[in-house]
């Protein structure tokens, strides 16, 4: 099979790309005009382009069974998120429109979900976050930009898969938004016997790479997460002990962080009414859905595409920290 | 009274500011919102309870007659789309800068005559807290005479990660005269012809600190010669922290603000008294004025006031003259005097 990646050059493409390569397939990966090339070997093709700009992207379809999906921004402002992620996604999948690849597989996000509505596990049923404006900006990039993914797909009844990691770690991305909050050698964990989504690089490129090879993830949604196993309070102690970042660990219960923040919620509309504004910290919303002490089903994957995850968790740390060391 | 009705063509960054601004105004109901992107407009549509949305800007305007035009799209479409504006006899309020070559205002100008129609650019900062007050103590005359004006915008443009050095998506201030600190001109030259009056002379020095930068140029200073006063301006690519810096020496007074601070504003008077005495004196009113524009400023940002300190004045002043059929806030000779000015400063090769 001949696989489209974009975003080939990030932190998740150079994983899924090398997997493709270790599933025998050919790989075209989309890789930024600034950006060095990955070490691949010459058998991938490097297509050059910005999906924000470049005038002409058909011609990156020419020949292609399957499109991998992953281009997104993970830093910048709102509006650069949502350019480098939404507009750049129209367009990507406006030119596709225009070429005979019908197969689609898309990476989103857990944050796509209503973390408020998620009272006990979060899976493929849990609402979706009706009011993205309430959250921050990677939030409401990836939310439209699954819309607009769904709408361009279903206009052209492709065949379209949508995968929603967890949290995405591993070599060089170790630092994961529910850890907490290190504030010089102190490490604030907000639920330190929380489960985290976690889902290694090198898993979740499997993970998608099944999904593009196995006919019964057609029209299908699924979460991508190793397990819930793993807690707050072991992954920050990991990290401090593998990246040699010494420091306190506080923990700080769940109820009494989210209370702070339900907190300064209520003092802020006192004073300020809806307009007011607070940290992400410090909003309840923001901070439900990066701490949020649930359980995270990967049942649906497990079930339908027959995957599991090839590394256990002491191997991803293998994998992602004995560089460090 | 019947609501004015706007639409906003261009819902990027800048467009969040107006329309976070006009839902705040009683008397403006925005009608539609337009983006080539659609899931740019119809973000900016449900984000903002806004019924219509279009990615074509021509038919937004055969459907909808606005008695104003938001356009908040990058420099190179302003012109175009203006004169589409004006010929559906629509008043238009533009992003600055408003056109990317002074002869493209000279014709928005003459078009807006003709078809009696208003031409605004967006001068936020000439309504700013801060200015205001400054005007006032000139006003006044708790100032003095005004012997000069100093400008200093510092922003960093050129560090990692930043839209302007993108060389995978080339920044829209490229296409500008003085490039992407062109983008950044029109606010210096109405706070100096805020000041100065009639320009008289320019004074020009574009230069690269950063080599491995992108940017034809980084840094800019001027000097501005004006029939009541001197201006001193710069642009800093490079220095910071980040600040737009403004003050105002006069004969019996000192002002200073940072306009990306609102509403702090130091003022120092010429006092009579022991000197060493007056130095502690003018500490403490210093740090008096500091702290308390900090505890302000800290405030309005907790009330989620649009870090765009004057753009609601700005466009709130603007509707209202529409309703009440009175000539636009800032008459369009002083808009093209600033164009001009623009021009002036932005000829790199002076």
């Amino acid at each position: 099979m001949k696989v489209l990646v974009t975003g080939g050059g990030g932190f998740l493409g150079r994983a899924v790309v090398n997997r493709l390569l270790e599933r025998g397939h050919e790989v075209r990966a989309i890789v930024r005009p600034s950006s060095p090339t990955p070490s691949w070997p010459a058998t991938v093709e490097v297509f050059r382009a910005d999906l924000r700009v470049q005038e002409d992207l058909v011609p990156a379809f020419d020949g292609v069974d399957a499109v991998l999906h992953l281009a997104a921004a993970t830093s910048g402002n709102e509006d650069m998120q949502f350019s480098s992620t939404v507009v750049a996604t129209e367009r990507f999948l406006d030119a596709m429109a225009k070429s005979a690849v019908k197969r689609l597989v898309h990476v989103s996000s857990l944050v796509v979900y209503d973390w408020s509505k998620a009272t006990s596990c979060m899976d493929e049923t849990t609402p979706l976050e009706a009011n993205p404006y309430a959250m921050g900006g990677y939030t409401i990039a990836k939310i439209w930009q699954e819309r607009v993914v769904s709408r361009i797909a279903a206009a052209h009844s492709w065949d379209l898969t949508i995968v929603r990691p967890g949290f995405i770690w591993g070599f060089d991305h170790t630092q994961i938004a529910g850890m907490g909050r290190q504030f010089g050698r102190i490490y604030l964990l907000f639920g330190p016997l929380t489960r985290l989504p976690l889902c290694h690089v090198d898993n979740c490129a499997d993970c998608l790479v099944n999904a593009v090879e196995n006919p019964a993830a057609s029209g299908e949604i699924f979460n991508a997460i190793d397990s819930d196993d793993i807690r707050v309070w072991r992954y920050v102690r990991e990290y401090a002990r593998r990246t040699g970042q010494r420091g306190v660990l506080l923990p700080v219960p769940y109820r009494v962080g989210l209370g702070l923040a339900q907190l300064a919620a209520l003092t802020s509309r006192w004073l300020f009414g809806s307009k007011g504004k607070l940290p992400s910290l410090l909003t309840p919303r923001r901070f439900e859905s990066q701490f949020k002490p649930i359980r995270f089903s990967n049942l649906r994957v497990k079930e339908k595409l027959n995957w599991t995850p090839p590394l256990n968790f002491g191997e991803c740390l293998k994998a992602s920290f004995h560089h460090k060391r | 009274m019947a609501k004015l009705t706007g639409v906003l063509i261009g819902c990027g960054a800048i467009a969040r500011e107006h329309l976070t601004v006009l839902a705040e105004l009683d008397n403006v109901d925005i009608a539609a919102v337009c983006d080539i992107s659609t899931a740019r407009a119809e973000a900016a549509a449900e984000r903002f309870g806004i019924a219509r949305s279009y990615t074509n800007h021509r038919d937004l305007l055969a459907d909808i007659q606005p008695d104003l035009v938001h356009i908040t799209t990058p420099p190179a479409s302003h012109f175009p789309i203006a004169m589409d504006c004006f010929a559906a006899g629509r008043n238009v309020f533009c992003e600055k800068p408003m056109v990317t070559q002074y002869s493209d205002f000279c014709t928005l100008k003459q078009l807006a005559r003709d078809k009696r129609c208003m031409l605004m650019e967006n001068q936020q900062f000439r309504f700013h807290s801060s200015i205001r007050r400054i005007e006032e103590l000139i006003r006044s005359g708790e100032l003095g005479d005004v012997l000069e004006v100093q400008i200093c915008l510092s922003l960093n443009i050129t560090e990692t990660g930043s839209p302007y050095v993108d060389q995978n998506a080339p920044h829209f201030g490229l296409t500008l005269s003085g490039g992407v600190i062109g983008d950044f001109l029109p606010h210096i030259a109405y706070l100096v012809y805020m000041f100065t009056g009639q320009i008289i002379d320019t004074h020009t020095a574009w230069t690269k600190h950063k080599s491995s930068s992108p940017l034809p140029s980084d840094e800019f200073r001027g000097m501005i010669k004006g029939e009541r006063t001197t201006a001193y301006v710069s642009f800093s690519g490079n220095a910071q922290p980040d600040g737009f810096l403004i003050r105002v020496s006069g004969t019996r007074m000192r002002v200073e603000a940072n306009l990306f601070e609102p509403p702090r504003l130091v003022v120092k008077r010429s006092r009579i008294g022991e000197p060493a005495l007056m130095t502690l004196v003018d500490g403490i009113a210093e740090s008096r004025q500091v702290l308390v524009g900090s505890v302000a400023g800290l405030l309005r940002k907790l009330a989620g006031t649009s870090s765009y300190d004057g753009l609601k004045e700005m466009i709130s002043r603007t509707y209202r003259t529409i309703e009440l059929n009175q000539p636009q806030p800032i008459p369009l000779d002083e808009i093209d005097a600033v164009a001009h000015l623009v021009e002036r400063l932005s000829n790199v090769g002076d």
